[in-house]
C-alpha cells in the first residue's frame, strides 16, 4: 500500500521562511502535566494531510486508511503488543493441520451502527465483498486471494477455506483495509459504502465532506475493542472532527496555535521544533513491510548486472542522504525487511555498506570503464544511465536529486523524468524505468513475497515485484515462508529469504517507512498506538481542556 | 425585442460553446497518457486483482473506442445525467452540489472585494502626481504578475504565522474566509484597477467635466458622480476574465488554505483523470461563465442605452 506523497505546488523557499519564522512564536507551554482520571466529553480535533474520497476500507489502498478505518471498524482478528494474532470480533479460531481451513468462533453481541448484528453469516458477505470485482478493491482482494469459500456452521461459527496454506491471511485480515463491514449494508446498499460506511467501531460518521473533513461521532453502547488497548468501553470523546491540511507547514503550524489538537502527518523538517517543544507529543515510528528504497528494474540493461546493481548500492552513502531528506528523523536501512516486521533477521544488516572504492572496481569489472567528456562511464560508447521516473511537482524529489549527486561520483548518470501520476502508473506497468523508487506497508513478513516472488511481476495481473525479480530460489523460500507455520518453522523460513535478497540486490534500500505524528501533550490524553500500523488509535483517548 | 433577438442568439451560442467546453475537455482527458482502469483501482501502489480491473474496464466502457464513450456520455448529458464519479463513487451533481456553495461563497466574497478595491483605487489615483501613480501602477502591475499562492503564502506568513491575527485554515464562518478572498481578490485588483483608472483619466479630460468642475463640484464628487459612470464600462467588459480569474483561482487558493470548495475536487479529480467530475464542473463552469456574460450584455445596454442601436 502506497504512501501519498503530497504534492506540494509551493516553493521550498516559501515552506523554509514560514517554518524559520514559527520557529519564534511557536510555545505556548503549559506547565501542567495531567496525571487525573479520564473525563469524558469533548471533540477532537485532527488535521490529515489528505483523505481517500472513499471510506469502504474493502475499496481503498490509501496510508490514511491505517487510522481513519480504526476510527469506525472493528476487524476479525488483531496483533497483540508483541505482534502475535488475537481475538478480536473472533474470540478464537483453529487451523487445520494442512493449513487450508480456519474456523472461526466469533464474539457475540457485536452489533453495526446499523443496527444490525455480527455473526457467521456477515464474515462470509464481507469476504464476498473483498473480492466481489463490484467492489473494485485495490488491495483487500489480493491479500484474501487464497479464500476459496466458507461455511457457516452455525450462528457464530465460520469455517474459511483456502486453497493452500497462507499463514500471512489472519495478519492480513487484522489490517485496516480488510475491517468488517455490515453485512446489511453490503447486502442491501454495496453502492453507499464509500460515503456512507458503516462498522461497528467505536465511532460513527456523521458528515463526511469528501476531501474536507470528517465528522463523527461516538458509539453508545460500544465496548469490543481489542485487550490491547487496555480499556472496555465506549469512547470518552463525544466526537472526532478530521480536517483535510494539505500543506505540510501548515499543519505544523495549526498544531502549534492550537487550532488542531493532533496532527496525523508531522512533516519531518518540523520535528526538531515540535521536539524542542514540550507542549506537544511527537512519535516518529516505524511502519513494518518493506523499507523505503530504489527498485532496480533487473529485466534490462543496466541493473541486469549484478555488479552493476551492487555498485550503485555501495555508491550512495545512504547515511548522509536519508539524514539530509529526512531532517535527522529517518532511520537509515541497508536491508530489504522493515525491522518492525515479523521475523525480521538482525544478521541481514550491516552486509550493503557504502564504499565508493569498491563501486568503481565493480564498475570497472562490468566492463563501464571509459569516461566520456562530463565524467560519465560509458561501454562501447553507451553511457551508464539510470532513468528514474517519479511523479511531478513544482521541486523535484529532494531524495532523487542526493542521488544523482551520490553516483555520480561513480560515474553513473541518474535521470529523474517526471510525470503525472496517471502516466506514472502506466510507465510502471509496463517497465519502462530504470529504478522506481517506493515503499510498501503490510504488517506480515510475506511483504517480500508481494515484492520479490517472480509471480508477483505485472503481466496478465497486477503485481508489486517492481524489480522484476525472478530468482527460482528465492521464489521456493518464499513460497515456503507462506505456508510455513507461525513460529520456528516460518522464523527460519523468512530468514533464508531476507539473506537471499542481500545477495541478489533488487534495489536500493533507503530507510524505514516513518509514520510521524504529534499532539498536544496537555489536552489529549489515552492516545494508544495501533499494533498493525503505528498511527494513534482514539477508542480511550479524552480532552483535558 | 431586439433585445429578446440578442439574447436568444447569445442562448443558443452559450449551448454551442458548452457543447465545445465539453468535448474538447472530452478529448484531453482521452488522449492524456494514463489507464484510468488503474487510477480507479489505486494507482502505482495498489494490487488490484484481475477480476477488478475487468470489471472497472466493463462499468466505464474504458475498452470502447473513444466515439462510442463520447456518444454514450452525451446521451445521458441530454437525459440531464452527469453521470457518476469514477473515485468518489457517488453521483457527479451530488459532488458538486457538496462543494459549490463554499467556493460561490468565495468567489463572491472576492468580487465584491476586487470592486470596492478597484474603484477605490482608481477613483482616488487618476490623474494625480507621476510619483504616486507610478507607485500605485507598479504594485497593481506586481500584484496581476504574482501567482496567488504567492500572495496567499505571504499573506499567511505575515497575519497567520506573525501576528496570529486569522486562523491558518479551515473552519466556517467570515474569519477564515478573509485570507483567501484577499488572495483572489488582490490578482484581480492589479489588473482591473489599471483598466480603471486609464479610463477614468480619459473620461476627466472630457469637456463636461470641465463644465461639471466650472459649476463648482467638487473633485471627489466629479470622480464619483460623473467620471465614474463612463469609465466603467471596459470594466465591465472584464468579468468575463474576472470569473475566469475566480474559477482558475479558487482551485490555488481553496487547496492553499485547506477549504472546502469545488477547485479542490477539480484538482483532485484531474489528477485521478476522474472523467465524469471534470466534465461535470466543465460543463458547470462554462453554464456560468454563459450567463454572466449574457447579464454583462444586458447591463451593458442598461449603463449605456447606445450599445444596443449602434
Amino acid at each position: 500500500m502506497p504512501v501519498t506523497r503530497g504534492r506540494s505546488t509551493l516553493g521550498l523557499a516559501l515552506l523554509m521562511s514560514a517554518t524559520l519564522l514559527s520557529g519564534c512564536a511557536s510555545g505556548s507551554a503549559a506547565e501542567k502535566s495531567s496525571t487525573g482520571d479520564p473525563v469524558d466529553g469533548g471533540t477532537l480535533a485532527l488535521s490529515i494531510s489528505t483523505e481517500p474520497g472513499c471510506l469502504d476500507s474493502h475499496s481503498i489502498s490509501a496510508t490514511q486508511h491505517q487510522l481513519l478505518g480504526r476510527i469506525i471498524y472493528d476487524n476479525l482478528v488483531t496483533l497483540d503488543e508483541d505482534g502475535n494474532i488475537a481475538p478480536y470480533l473472533a474470540k478464537s479460531w483453529d487451523i487445520s493441520e494442512d493449513g487450508k481451513t480456519y474456523t472461526f468462533t466469533l464474539e457475540e453481541g457485536v452489533t453495526f451502527s446499523d443496527g444490525s448484528p455480527w455473526n457467521a453469516e456477515v464474515l462470509g458477505q464481507n469476504f464476498e465483498h473483498m473480492r466481489d470485482p463490484a467492489t473494485k478493491s485495490p488491495l483487500a482482494a489480493a491479500y484474501i486471494a487464497p479464500y476459496v469459500d466458507g461455511t457457516v456452521i452455525d450462528e457464530y461459527t465460520f469455517e474459511a477455506h483456502l486453497s493452500y496454506a497462507y499463514t500471512p491471511f489472519l495478519y492480513n485480515l487484522a489490517q485496516s483495509w480488510l475491517a468488517m463491514t455490515s453485512g446489511k449494508a453490503i447486502t442491501e446498499s454495496p453502492e453507499t459504502l464509500c460515503q456512507a460506511p458503516v462498522g461497528s467501531g467505536p465511532f460513527v460518521v456523521e458528515d463526511y465532506k469528501v476531501g474536507q473533513s470528517i465528522s463523527y461521532v461516538k458509539r453508545e453502547g460500544y465496548n469490543w475493542g481489542p485487550d490491547w488497548l487496555g480499556y472496555d468501553g465506549e469512547a470518552h470523546l463525544d466526537g472526532i472532527e478530521i480536517t483535510v491540511v494539505p500543506e505540510a507547514v501548515i499543519r505544523y503550524e495549526t498544531l502549534v496555535s492550537g487550532q488542531y489538537d493532533i496532527t496525523e502527518n508531522l512533516p519531518p523538517q518540523n520535528a526538531a521544533a515540535i521536539e524542542a517543544n514540550d507542549a506537544f507529543v511527537y512519535e516518529n515510528l516505524i511502519r513494518a513491510g518493506s523499507p523505503y528504497a530504489l527498485s532496480f528494474n533487473l529485466s534490462r540493461a543496466p541493473f541486469d548486472d549484478i555488479r552493476v546493481r551492487e555498485a550503485f548500492v555501495a555508491a550512495v552513502d545512504r547515511d548522509a542522504v536519508t539524514d539530509s531528506v529526512g531532517f535527522g528523523t529517518y532511520t537509515p536501512k541497508d536491508n530489504f525487511l522493515s525491522s518492525k516486521t515479523p521475523y525480521y533477521d538482525e544478521t541481514t544488516e550491516g552486509k550493503l555498506d557504502y564504499d565508493p572504492d569498491q563501486a568503481n572496481d565493480l564498475l570497472d569489472e562490468a566492463g563501464w570503464t571509459v569516461k566520456d567528456s562530463d565524467g560519465y562511464r560509458t561501454k562501447d560508447g553507451k553511457r551508464l544511465t539510470v532513468v528514474v521516473p517519479t511523479v511531478e511537482s513544482a521541486t523535484p524529489s529532494a531524495l532523487l536529486v542526493q542521488l544523482q549527486g551520490e553516483v555520480k561520483k561513480v560515474g553513473i548518470e541518474l535521470k529523474v523524468d517526471q510525470y503525472p501520476q496517471a502516466q506514472l502508473t502506466e510507465i510502471r506497468y509496463a517497465g519502462d524505468y530504470d529504478g522506481l523508487a517506493g515503499v510498501w506497508h503490510t504488517n506480515t513478513p510475506d511483504v517480500l513475497f508481494i515484492r520479490h516472488h517472480s509471480s508477483e511481476i505485472t503481466g496478465e495481473r497486477i503485481g508489486q515485484n517492481s524489480s522484476y525479480l525472478s530468482d527460482p530460489e528465492l521464489d521456493e523460500l518464499l513460497q515456503a515462508s507462506r505456508g510455513a507455520t507461525d513460529g520456528d518453522e516460518a522464523r527460519e523460513a523468512y530468514s533464508k529469504a531476507q539473506h537471499r535478497l542481500l545477495e541478489l540486490v533488487p534495489g536500493l534500500p533507503l530507510y524505514e517507512n516513518p509514520s510521524q505524528w504529534a499532539y498536544a501533550k496537555n489536552t489529549v490524553q489515552g492516545i494508544v498506538t495501533d499494533t498493525s500500523h503505528p498511527v494513534p488509535v482514539f477508542t480511550s483517548a479524552w480532552l483535558d481542556r | 425585442m431586439t433585445i429578446l433577438r440578442r439574447i436568444s442568439t447569445r442562448l443558443l451560442l452559450g449551448v454551442f460553446v458548452l457543447w465545445g467546453a465539453a468535448t474538447l475537455t472530452f478529448l484531453a482527458l482521452y488522449v492524456t497518457p494514463g489507464d484510468t482502469a488503474l487510477i480507479i483501482l489505486g494507482g502505482p501502489d495498489a494490487r488490484p486483482t484481475a477480476e477488478a480491473i475487468a470489471q472497472v474496464r466493463q462499468d466505464y466502457l474504458l475498452d470502447e473506442p473513444f466515439i462510442v464513450q463520447y456518444l454514450h456520455y452525451f446521451t445521458q448529458l441530454l437525459q440531464g445525467n452527469l453521470g457518476e464519479s469514477y473515485r468518489l463513487r457517488m453521483p457527479v451533481t451530488d459532488a458538486i452540489g457538496q462543494q459549490v456553495g463554499p467556493t460561490a461563497v468565495l468567489a463572491g466574497t472576492a468580487a465584491a472585494l476586487a470592486l470596492v478595491l478597484t474603484v477605490a483605487i482608481a477613483v482616488l489615483t487618476a490623474q494625480r502626481t507621476p510619483w504616486l501613480r507610478a507607485l500605485v501602477s507598479g504594485i497593481e502591475v506586481v500584484l496581476a504578475a504574482t501567482p496567488s499562492f504567492i500572495i496567499g503564502f505571504a499573506l499567511l506568513i505575515v497575519f497567520s504565522f506573525t501576528l496570529r491575527l486569522v486562523p491558518v485554515g479551515g473552519g466556517d464562518g467570515l474569519v477564515p474566509l478573509i485570507l483567501p478572498a484577499f488572495t483572489l481578490a488582490l490578482a484581480l485588483v492589479g489588473s482591473l484597477s489599471q483598466v480603471l483608472r486609464n479610463e477614468l483619466e480619459d473620461v476627466l479630460e472630457q469637456p463636461f467635466v470641465l463644465t461639471a468642475r466650472a459649476r463648482g463640484m467638487r473633485d471627489l464628487s466629479v470622480r464619483v458622480k460623473h467620471a465614474l459612470r463612463h469609465a466603467i464600462l471596459p470594466t465591465i467588459t472584464m468579468s468575463g476574465f474576472v470569473l475566469a480569474a475566480l474559477l482558475g483561482g479558487s482551485v490555488i487558493v481553496e487547496t492553499l488554505f485547506s477549504r472546502q470548495g469545488v477547485g479542490g475536487l477539480m484538482l483532485s479529480s484531474v489528477y485521478n483523470k476522474d472523467l465524469p467530475v471534470v466534465l461535470g464542473i466543465v460543463l458547470i463552469s462554462a453554464a456560468v461563465y454563459v450567463v454572466v456574460n449574457l447579464i454583462v450584455d444586458i447591463l451593458y445596454t442598461l449603463v449605456d442605452p447606445r450599445v444596443v442601436t449602434s
